[in-house]
């Protein structure tokens, strides 16, 4: 019974690795951590609240040695990235990165039986990365990629900036369709090696990264191709005009409006690190 | 008045030893409904980018003459002022969307140009276009022809005097396309603009377009009024333009004396009804269709698949519902079917890329997916003696992965840059069969070489080649490795009508070297000429698969799937309600008598 389970659970790994991965799992995924989440509480926010709220969980835990301060505050954004609604794969980059960078020594300490004057050091470090890095998550994942750009633009970054942010955006869809069919005309016309044993499965795995590597070039040169007539369209739309125009970013940002939610969020926030820090002087 | 007024016009591009435009003098008035024709390459794009000022002042070249715009003079007129006067939808539309939602998109001109009631403004051109519905979604979510609307729109929202569009129905199913004439007339009638296309289309021109203006190598040849220029049948065919079938029968007729010299010719259906009712329908059937497959051999077939697309949502879009197809060895397919109604995902699935997710897909016996339970390399190895005791009720059949499909299938790209893996042609046709050890490879890429007439072009990119020379350099990668099923998505479309012509030659020219072929198009003159049997996709089902007689001859099978015959055929259709031709050729075999009078 439990060979079957175990059977059937490789398999559906397997499978799921196999389909999943896909080009178009990619694309989805990107979609859906750019545009999937607008009805979310973080996403309903003004992106200014959200980049100062940003500034201060992404800077102070640098400098903080107080275990319980940063683990007050890693709850508080492991609680905002579950607010956003992060895409699925975003989270496991941000597992894996956490991982490759302390996570794995930890385990070696543990393993190979460290005391704690080795722990403690590398679970503060592990807590400022993971801290740093869900507010990254939360902010540029949970806002939409429209949203961040005006918030960016009224802190005064370029204009051009924010509109590369949205393009990127709205172009990158197309060219992972494109890249996927390019990488379907290599397997389609290409002859990968027999994945019937461990060695070929091996072979099989380098050659895929190759055709990767090469599909890269005629990415790019359809991608040139295709760019002509958009950077036509952007002349004609009069995208050089807004960009020295100070009356259009007006307009732009005529949008940005504080409600009471972007008050209660940084007031709750405040309120949460405060409690922290008092519990922390009580101990 | 005029709207436009161009002076001697003449222009070359940068480096190029030729000038694009010779000498153009001619003027445009307002309100008109323009089609500007001429053969490819003939500077019909140039012409309309002198109009919105991105020659001279974006795009650089030697310039001379005047240009008039709304009284604006374009050398002296910035591009941004010029913009607002002159819309431009590309033909590749798809590339100047460049924002991320809908009514975003279609206001975005206006917010750059600072105009305070942007939003207000980019609205308006969304219900002008028919899009207002949508002005929320993500432009990913569009199809083909509301992308094009949109980009309408984006154009429409700056309220210019001028529209131009670039060959707007090249990628269209008919239904669409009617759409597009149709905001455009309205643009036109009722809002005043001054409309210019470029078109191919001439059944489109005959029903829509005021004036005609044709071009013959970047020189002026005559401005006319629609009707008058599409009589000048000889002078079209010349330039590699064709007329309407209707037209085009009634001037061969003339020819052989069955109309009166001096009649005009007809180029739509009313006025062809009026002409031609003196003819008799003669009731020949029409030729058999090529002959059918004679073999009985299925080789893929669909049982009841589901299909369907993941959402950012999560909910999943449904292509397929229940679909069944069986494909027989050495038939000619053509699948048709509106915008959307999964023609592309059925060769997706074919090819392993995209797989069902209810039902079952079987290729020459394999299935394309791992069936539940087993593993795919295991059950080739119980196939052999054990399978029927282990699963008595289930006959093992080996499951295919992609790369095995890819041995018996080939699949030829809708866009074929994407085909384009090397840097030149002659790498690209050889590179399957280098690859998979073919052992004469260099002189079957020589042979492919010819027989596509790409000889001379084998060392260039293929990128860089013409729309034709790109799909004949695509059709020969496609039966390089001589498939057992060759899949082609849409080949002639974005090809003007010449090359539309040449590339069905070519299609003809190698029925025999690939048996089974499968083709998607909303061409119908391609399906008419080409394919033995047609398969109508509607909302996810199959709901026709016959012959075309079977297909065209069932008008609520054509209602129901946003289909349209040839115009020749509702021409025949129109005259006698049983006939059933579907080419110049058979309507005049058809209507060969003059109806006696009684």
């Amino acid at each position: 019974m439990s060979s079957d389970i175990k059977k059937k659970f490789s398999e559906k790994l397997s499978e799921n690795i196999m389909d999943k991965m896909s080009i178009d799992f990619l694309r989805t995924q990107v979609l859906k951590n750019a545009y999937g989440n607008k009805d979310t509480v973080i996403a309903g926010l003004d992106p200014r609240i959200l980049l100062v709220w940003y500034l201060f969980f992404g800077l102070i835990p640098w400098f903080s040695h107080d275990i319980i301060f940063l683990l007050g505050c890693f709850i508080l954004v492991t609680i905002t990235t579950m607010l956003a609604r992060v895409a699925g794969l975003v989270l496991l980059l941000f597992v894996l990165g956490v991982f490759s960078q302390t996570g794995y020594l930890l385990i070696v300490i543990l393993l190979f039986g460290g005391d704690a004057s080795a722990f403690l050091p590398l679970l503060t470090l592990s807590l400022k990365i993971s801290t740093v890095s869900l507010a990254s998550i939360t902010v540029f994942s949970g806002l939409d990629p429209d949203q961040l750009a005006n918030g960016l633009m009224w802190f005064g970054f370029p204009e051009r900036l924010s509109f590369s942010i949205s393009y990127a955006y709205r172009i990158l869809p197309v060219l992972l369709q494109e890249f996927q069919n390019i990488l379907l005309s290599y397997r389609m016309r290409g002859n990968p090696p027999s994945r019937k044993t461990f060695a070929g499965n091996l072979k099989y795995l380098i050659y895929q990264v190759k055709v990767i590597m090469h599909a890269f070039y005629p990415l790019m040169l359809n991608t040139a191709k295709r760019s002509r007539t958009t950077v036509e369209a952007l002349e004609l739309k009069g995208y050089r005009y807004a960009a020295v125009n100070k009356e259009v970013k007006k307009i732009r940002l005529s949008a940005l409006r504080l409600t009471n939610n972007d008050l209660l969020f940084p007031a709750l926030s405040f309120m949460w690190v405060a409690v922290t820090l008092l519990i922390s002087s009580l101990l | 008045m005029n709207i436009v007024e161009i002076e001697n016009l003449t222009y070359s591009y940068p480096a190029a030893s030729e000038p694009t435009l010779k000498n153009i003098s001619l003027q445009i008035p307002q309100g008109d409904f323009l089609a500007v024709v001429g053969n490819n390459g003939c500077g019909k794009s140039t012409l309309c980018k002198v109009l919105n000022g991105l020659i001279p002042h974006f795009i650089t070249g030697s310039f001379s003459g005047s240009v008039k715009v709304g009284g604006l003079d374009t050398v002296h007129t910035d591009v941004g002022t010029l913009a607002r006067k002159v819309g431009y939808v590309y033909q590749d539309f798809e590339n100047q969307i460049v924002r991320p939602t809908v009514l975003d998109d279609a206001s975005y001109a206006c917010l750059n140009y600072a105009i305070p009631d942007y939003a207000a403004r980019g609205l308006e051109a969304l219900s002008l276009c028919g899009l207002q519905e949508k002005k929320s979604d993500y432009i990913w979510q569009l199809s083909g022809g509301q992308t094009h609307l949109l980009a309408l729109a984006g154009a429409v929202a700056l309220r210019p005097d001028i529209l131009i569009l670039d060959e707007p129905i090249a990628q269209l199913d008919p239904r669409h396309a009617d759409h597009i004439y149709e905001i455009l007339r309205e643009l036109n009638e009722k809002h005043g603009k001054t409309i210019i296309v470029i078109e191919h289309h001439t059944d489109y021109i005959a029903n829509y377009c005021k004036n005609v203006l044709l071009l013959k190598d970047g020189s002026f040849a005559w401005q006319l009024p629609t009707q008058e220029a599409l009589q000048r049948v000889e002078e079209l065919q010349a330039c590699n333009i064709f007329p309407p079938q209707i037209t085009l029968a009634a001037y061969r007729m003339k020819q052989a004396g069955l109309l009166s010299p001096h009649a005009p010719l007809p180029t739509t259906i009313e006025t062809g009804k009026k002409i031609f009712d003196k003819l008799a329908y003669a009731g020949t059937q029409t030729r058999p269709q090529a002959e059918s497959s004679d073999e009985e051999d299925i080789i893929a077939r669909f049982h009841s698949v589901f299909a369907s697309y993941k959402t950012i949502h999560g909910k999943d879009g449904h292509i397929f519902e229940g679909l069944d197809l069986e494909i027989k060895r050495g038939d000619k397919i053509a699948v048709i079917g509106s915008n959307g109604a999964g023609k592309t995902t059925l060769m997706k699935l074919m090819i392993g890329l995209m797989k069902p997710s209810w039902g079952n897909i079987t290729i020459f016996g394999g299935n394309i997916r791992r069936q539940k339970g087993t593993n795919g390399a295991k059950q080739e190895a119980f196939s052999e003696d054990s399978s029927q005791t282990i699963f008595p009720d289930k006959v093992a059949v080996p499951y295919w992965s992609p790369e095995e499909l890819s041995r018996m299938i080939s699949l030829v790209y809708q866009n074929p840059e994407e085909m384009f893996i090397q840097d030149s042609i002659q790498a690209d046709i050889a590179y399957a069969m280098k690859m998979r050890g073919v052992a004469d490879y260099e002189n079957r890429t020589a042979e492919l070489l010819e027989r596509f007439r790409l000889t001379e072009l084998k060392e260039r990119d293929g990128r860089l080649l013409s729309g034709g020379q790109m799909r004949r350099a695509s059709l020969a990668i496609g039966i390089a490795l001589h498939p057992e099923i060759l899949l082609l998505d849409e080949p002639t479309a974005n090809l003007d009508i010449a090359t539309r012509k040449e590339i069905m030659r070519t299609l003809n020219d190698i029925k025999h070297i690939t048996k089974t072929v499968i083709i998607a198009t909303h061409d119908m003159q391609l399906v008419c000429e080409w394919a033995q049997r047609i398969v109508v996709l509607c909302r996810g089902k199959v709901i026709a698969d016959g012959t075309r007689d079977e297909i065209f001859g069932n008008a609520a099978v054509i209602a129901q799937a946003g289909i349209r015959p040839p115009e020749i055929f509702s021409m025949g259709r129109a005259l006698h309600q049983r006939a059933l031709c579907y080419t110049v050729d058979e309507f005049l075999e058809n209507f060969a008598e003059v109806q006696n009078e009684q």
